[in-house]
């Protein structure tokens, strides 16, 4: 298994285009935004709006692992070596654990470094750095969850760029992780209660502002919980297909 | 010996594999032959051990007995090196450290790559693929060699390279398994071979055998006056204008031919024995239509 994620670490580190959607993106994105929401704004009132962007855009473009996990699980398929390693001594989960580790390993480095960004450019608070470390780890685990079962699900690139862009973007829009959610309608406020963004967004930001109570951060790991159970349980059912798929 | 009994495969209503049995010889180069769809791919990957949904009972004289499967894409990571794909393999066969490296080195220096092993896989040719493909199935030193079209796609000289890697394997007593579609490769390469069609195994044996059996010898003529009669309903039109003879004592045919093109005063141009080849055993025996 260490075997796969040693490659999977090496072949992410050749894949500019993993860069790109991973960093230089969100950062673009982030420097415009807090541009524009923070003109006029001053003291607490701008810096609720960093910490909301800062903290929004780095959910919203870690789903974007989404689209070089299903990538990566296509070529294999495409390429024969998914078929190549199935007659290794490798047991066959281990592929995809292995596989899922290495793209943990990935969001875990692109959470860092935005959140390293925010605080160096934009002064960001991290009053609670432990709850903090806790909740990128469990957001790191749910994504890569969710991307490991669209990428066993979809059976091309193009339906996994698809889908990975109605699970980011549209979670993110209906999460608040674009416009402040008091501001949306009722109904919308109602649908964010169900989206693993909606809980990561508030609870980044109460981390972050130092006011994120002990009971909050174990009803937000709940439910990213339930989120990486329900992606890795889907992705359990999903493997025997995509490996008879495979193998042709 | 590897021993196959009974193997039998479906894909929902499509059967691949039907009751195929075979036993291969330790230190040979075992030909597989047949059309497309005839089953070849399908039963490497379980002698490969990477379809283990089939009925039926393959069986190693030596059960530790290591496998190297080559398939037939290039199964590479074209964004590494050779050596990064070489290392990655080796790793998933347990090899680790210092031996790792000297096997990585080793194999590179088979396959022809040593130069070369730095550089990104993208950049080489059809050929250095091949060879690296190769490189990859053979890292932990196996006995048992199983390919899968090996040659596809590449020029004359990486073709002749492979080959004599295959030699060198067959002297080191490895048993290889040989797909493909060339049948003058397999009658260069392999001792045996089994011809498969609708997922059967139609027919096996030695190549001698084979080509005793089913291939008709024949005679190319080309000249005047010198077709006695009851050859000439045997007799189709070869190159150049000349003549192919089947027969099955060419010799005393072509004896025939003489004596009748002396008495009748005819004139015998070019007279060639034409050696039996694979190919006319692989249309005698799953007829020539398409099999798209």
């Amino acid at each position: 298994m260490f075997a796969i994620i040693g490659f999977e670490l090496k072949k992410s580190l050749q894949d500019r285009g993993l860069l790109f959607w991973t960093l230089i993106l969100p950062i673009i994105f982030t420097v415009i935004f807090i541009s524009i929401f923070t003109s006029g704004l001053s003291g607490s009132d701008r810096q609720q709006v960093i910490v909301s962007i800062v903290s929004g855009y780095t959910i919203m473009f870690v789903f974007f692992i989404m689209i070089s996990m299903a990538d990566s699980f296509i070529k294999d398929q495409n390429i024969g070596m998914v078929t190549r390693i199935e007659s290794t001594p490798l047991p066959s989960l281990f592929y995809l654990l292995g596989k899922w580790i290495s793209y943990m390993y990935i969001v875990i480095i692109q959470i860092l470094i935005l959140t390293t960004f925010g605080k160096v450019i934009y002064d960001i608070p991290l009053t609670q750095p432990l709850y903090l470390i806790i909740l990128f780890i469990f957001l790191t685990v749910m994504v890569t969850g969710l991307g490991l079962a669209l990428s066993l699900l979809v059976k091309s690139i193009n339906m996994g760029i698809a889908l990975t862009q109605v699970v980011a973007l549209g979670g993110a829009v209906l999460s608040g992780l674009w416009i402040p959610i008091d501001i949306m309608p009722a109904f919308f406020q109602k649908i964010s209660n169900f989206l693993p963004q909606y809980w990561a967004h508030q609870a980044f930001q109460d981390a972050m502002s130092g006011t994120l109570q002990v009971a909050d951060l174990f009803k937000t790991l709940f439910v990213l919980i339930g989120f990486s159970l329900l992606g890795f349980i889907v992705a359990l059912f999903a493997y025997p297909n995509f490996l008879r798929r495979s193998k042709g | 010996m590897l021993s196959l009994k009974n193997l039998s495969k479906s894909y929902k209503n499509n059967v691949a594999l039907k009751n195929v049995s075979l036993n291969i010889s330790e230190g040979i180069c075992f030909g597989l032959i047949g059309p497309n769809g005839a089953g070849k791919s399908t039963l490497i990957k379980i002698i490969a051990s990477v379809i283990q949904d089939y009925s039926g009972n393959v069986q190693f004289t030596n059960n530790k007995i290591q496998i190297g499967y080559v398939p037939q894409e290039i199964a590479l990571e074209e964004t590494l090196s050779a050596r990064d794909n070489l290392h990655f393999f080796g790793r998933l066969y347990g090899l680790k450290g210092a031996v790792l490296q000297k096997r990585t080195e080793e194999v590179l220096s088979e396959i022809g790559l040593t130069e070369r092993g730095k550089e990104k896989v993208k950049t080489f040719s059809g050929g250095m693929k091949r060879r690296l493909n190769i490189g990859c199935a053979i890292i932990h030193q196996p006995r048992f060699i199983i390919m899968d079209e090996p040659t596809v796609g590449i020029d004359p000289q990486s073709r002749r390279y492979i080959f004599n890697m295959i030699e060198k394997f067959k002297s080191n007593g490895f048993t290889i398994i040989y797909a493909s579609h060339y049948m003058e490769e397999i009658e260069q390469l392999c001792e045996e071979a089994a011809f498969m069609d609708h997922g059967k195994v139609v027919e096996n044996g030695s190549i001698e055998h084979l080509l005793k059996k089913h291939a008709v010898p024949s005679i190319y003529v080309k000249g005047r006056m010198c077709v006695p009669d009851d050859l000439s309903q045997t007799c189709s039109k070869g190159k150049d204008g000349g003549y192919l003879i089947t027969a099955n004592n060419p010799l005393a045919a072509m004896e025939r031919m003489i004596h009748f093109c002396n008495e009748n005063s005819g004139e015998i141009e070019r007279l060639e024995l034409v050696k039996p080849k694979l190919e006319d055993v692989f249309f005698s025996l799953t007829g020539s239509q398409l099999r798209d």
